[in-house]
């Protein structure tokens, strides 16, 4: 996308924004908003701006349209740091829109479980939140608590069954534990797309939005949804009777990450803001708030939490995680295959 | 009114403008409903009766900054959209200009496509000319996508004017600057405003330009409004809308008690 | 200074402003549509072509974005007939009425929509309690709930376009029409419409374009398993990241929305179309 302007010749210097925030002690990064926001201020972003005496200017973005407006900005980036929920990083490091991590200058990154840091060398940022993919249902109307992957297929939930778009991460994830528990694979995902008609004549419902998925639990009676443990706790904060249960077959891992973008002048104190992210106490701060497995091992959580999330190193082992270099290499193939498998 | 019209079609246009009403409204009346819910989740009927989800709306910072900015934008636009949209109808009327026909619908071009491609088109040359986006970028993005408006409205209202009036205006002496300003432009006036009119609510309600088109300290309201339902889906956003509602309605009786209603409603 | 200068004069800056800020960035973006990594392809073109699921998409947009269109005037031109012959003040409040739709978060309006006619809603509850549907039925994600929330915000600017130009009609006329025996019915149909007809096109050409490129309301109405161009456009640009298909996606919507504009602009002839 570059050099496609052969010139125009407005040069209307006057029109320039100029990239003055760019100073010492600024940093532009991104964050999803609401309660995200406010635990994300006060976990980490206050501590990081009074310990460095820095500055930090958060635009509220969520992680596919962060991408879009990085990857748009290419020339000139705005965000310092950009915060990714959806394997965005893998497409960013890829296009070089992202800078490899020197771990060497993180202090906190020893303390960090292997699997979240694998591939910071090549650009994809630490994980420093796993929300756990599994069942969320409705404990006072349904009429028996999942257990199974293969609940979502049991007539007994038929028509109060919410099922995600794939588009959506979290979809996405669910998607491939159906088709996992049905009997494919990375390389097959057919049993999956079978489920989903089976689901569909049930009369499943499939919708694309979180709010969507409140919304279906709150007035539409729906009882049981393939969706991330987080969600269930903000709708239970909301007052909905809603419970969280990891499937038996396994518990797929969706990652929060954080990355560092190229072509920055402030990469310096990004170092900086990454590591204080890293922390055993913001993650640990995150994860009350929240609902997230730490990845920093130090992490401590109190037992009302640890309920709610996969925690420890045993916990940890539990979450499998597709592969993400496999699942960007066929997003677009898969979800053609799916809007043809759902469409009416 | 023309003679007596039927009583059977009187009655048939009351229920029809009744039953109109009720298809613009009915969610209106949901969004004013659940915003007093005191529910933390948008539901309907609302479960109890709260003022909270105002209270904790006109406390926001966040909310009062991205409603002022909105505000200052949709100002900015309406003005420059209405004088560029309007100069540009009069002009394309008078069909005096080789292509008319086609410059009638380039001008209405920034319709057809989705924002969402204009908004990475628009991103992409300011980032590569300018460094980044400014106040600028979104005030020219939103002109743009609301100057189709002001455009089609004007050129409709023009079309049903008497093109004698201003050859009478020339024959009497009045220059070029008299006539536009004493004949043409008040001829178009209904379609100025009514263009003017859009232009403001396409502007104010306007997401997606001004998602991508913005830094951190240029959030607006419906950007707002949006990054608030993720994480937090609760009733604070219907609180909002009712709050939009309510200027509405009071800004359009004022306009009525200072200025009387005639001049305005003439649209 | 000669009329023309001063009509060139006029439009200039309509034209800059779109020759600079629109025509340039558009250009920028569709140009991705034959970019392919070896040179210029047609492939994206022709993965869309040669697909039933996407000509599909393409048909559902244009034939919901006509009935749409259709819906909105056969509302709104007798609506702004009523607007036009009221008293002052209750053609105030009408307007206001109308046009409060606008004035509500798009995203917030249609989750007004999403709970009057989801499953547990108010209008399938209704429905249900008279027998005539089952427990799973629901407006939503259909293509009636598109239709429906798409006609709400539309609605104003095709009645405020109508009525633009039919508060410009000499009323003599309809009374001439009566005194020479017309009936009521016979002379809006010979002597309003046909003078409204600019209003109507100009109306018809904003709601028409409207419906094929907006996709926040089609896209939480509808759902996803009934996708618009326009809503498939967004997910190739922020989900499957896949900027070429968009781009020609968008060349596809483009066209396709002129096919069906410029014939009907051609036929409703000389105005101004």
């Amino acid at each position: 996308m570059k050099t496609r302007l052969a010139v125009t010749t407005l040069a209307i210097a006057t029109l320039s924004s100029g990239t003055a925030l760019a100073q010492d002690k600024t940093l532009v990064i991104n964050s999803f908003g609401g309660a995200y926001e406010t635990a994300h201020k006060e976990c980490i972003i206050t501590p990081f701006e009074q310990e460095n005496g820095a500055t930090v200017q958060i635009v509220t973005a969520y992680s596919a349209d962060a991408f879009a407006q990085l990857r748009a900005q290419k020339e000139a980036p705005q965000f310092d740091i950009i915060h990714f929920s959806g394997g965005q990083e893998i497409v960013g490091a890829q296009e070089g829109l992202l800078s490899p991590i020197d771990a060497s200058k993180l202090e906190n990154i020893g303390d960090v479980y292997d699997f979240a840091k694998a591939n910071i060398a090549k650009g994809e940022g630490p994980a420093y939140s796993i929300a756990a993919i599994g069942m969320i249902y409705n404990s006072d109307n349904a009429p028996k608590a999942p257990a199974s992957w293969k609940d979502l297929l049991d007539p007994a939930f038929a028509d109060h069954v919410v099922l995600t778009d794939i588009s959506n991460g979290y979809g996405m994830l669910g998607f491939l534990m159906l088709n996992q528990v049905q009997g494919g694979s990375l390389d097959d995902i057919q049993p999956g797309l079978d489920a989903v008609s089976t689901l569909l004549d049930n009369g499943a419902i499939v919708v694309t939005t979180s709010p969507e998925i409140q919304q279906e639990f709150a007035q539409n009676d729906a009882w049981l949804a393939a969706y991330a443990s987080d969600y269930a706790y903000t709708l239970r904060k909301a007052g909905l009777p809603a419970k969280f249960v990891q499937g038996a077959e396994g518990t797929p891992a969706s990652y929060i990450t954080v990355n560092l973008v190229a072509n920055r002048p402030n990469q310096e104190l990004a170092m900086k803001f990454i590591d204080k992210t890293m922390s055993a106490e913001a993650q640990t701060c995150m994860a009350n708030a929240l609902r997230y497995t730490p990845t920093n091992a130090k992490a401590e959580l109190s037992d009302e939490v640890a309920a709610d999330v996969a925690y420890g190193e045993e916990g940890v082992k539990g979450l499998l995680r597709f592969e993400p270099a496999k699942i960007e290499a066929n997003r677009a193939a898969w979800v053609d295959a799916w809007n043809k498998t759902i469409a009416r | 009114m023309v003679r007596a019209v039927p009583n059977g079609i009187r009655i048939a246009a009351y229920a029809f403008v009744a039953l109109t009403m009720l298809l613009l409204l009915a969610p209106l009346v949901v969004v004013i409903g659940v915003s007093v819910s005191e529910s933390q989740f948008i539901a309907f009927p609302p479960n109890g009766l709260s003022l909270a989800w105002y209270r904790s709306v006109l406390s926001s910072d966040a909310y009062l900054r991205a409603a002022a900015l909105s505000l200052q934008i949709a100002l900015m636009v309406t003005a420059s959209a209405t004088v560029i949209g309007g100069a540009a109808a009069i002009a394309l009327h008078r069909r005096n200009l080789p292509g008319s026909a086609v410059m009638a619908t380039f001008f209405l071009s920034p319709l057809v496509l989705p924002t969402i491609i204009y908004a990475i088109g628009m991103l992409m040359l300011w980032s590569t000319l300018f460094g980044g986006v400014s106040m600028m970028t979104l005030w020219l993005g939103h002109t743009v996508i609301c100057l189709p408006y002001v455009v089609r409205t004007t050129l409709a209202v023009l079309s049903e004017s008497d093109p004698f009036l201003e050859e009478a205006a020339r024959t009497m002496g009045a220059n070029r600057i008299q006539r536009l300003v004493h004949v043409v432009v008040p001829q178009c006036l209904p379609g100025l405003a009514a263009g003017a009119f859009f232009a403001f609510n396409i502007s104010f309600d306007e997401a997606v330009l001004s998602l991508f088109l913005r830094r951190a300290d240029m959030t607006t309201l419906p950007v707002q409004i949006y990054g608030q339902l993720e994480f937090s889906p609760d009733p604070s956003v219907a609180a909002v809308s009712t709050i939009m509602i309510g200027i509405t309605i009071l800004l359009i009786v004022v306009i009525d008690r200072v200025l009387g209603i005639k001049r305005f409603a003439s649209t | 200074m000669s009329d023309r200068t001063e009509s060139l004069l006029l439009t200039l800056p309509g034209l800059l402003l779109l020759g600079l800020a629109f025509l340039v960035p558009i250009a920028q973006m569709l140009v991705l549509s034959i970019e392919g990594e070896n040179g210029p392809t047609l492939a994206h073109f022709a993965r869309f072509l040669g697909d039933p699921f996407y000509l599909g998409v393409l048909w559902r947009t244009v034939r919901l974005s006509l009935i749409i269109t259709v819906i909105c005037a056969a509302i709104g031109f007798p609506l702004a007939y009523i607007m036009a012959r009221v008293g002052p003040r209750l053609r105030l409040w009408l307007i206001v009425l109308v046009i409060l739709p606008l004035m509500t978060s798009v995203v917030v309006r249609t989750f007004g929509w999403m709970v009057l006619l989801g499953r547990s809603g108010l209008i399938p509850d209704i429905l249900r309690d008279l027998g005539l549907a089952g427990r799973s039925f629901a407006i939503m994600h259909t293509e009636p709930a598109i239709v429906i929330g798409m006609v709400q915000v539309l609605l104003p600017f095709m009645t405020l376009s109508i009525l633009g130009v039919m508060t410009r009609i000499d009323q003599r006329l309809e009374e001439a029409a009566r005194t020479m025996g017309c009936s009521f019915v016979q002379t809006l149909r010979s002597v309003v419409l046909p003078l409204s007809v600019p209003g109507i096109v100009a109306g018809s050409l904003l709601v028409f374009t409207l419906s094929a490129s907006s996709f926040i309301t089609p896209n939480l109405l509808g759902g996803p398993r009934i996708q618009v161009l326009a809503a498939s456009i967004y997910r190739s640009v922020t989900q499957t990241l896949d900027w070429p298909f968009a781009a020609a996606q968008a060349v596809i919507l483009f066209a396709g929305v002129l096919v069906v504009m410029i014939p009907y602009v051609a036929l409703t002839g000389r105005g101004n179309g």
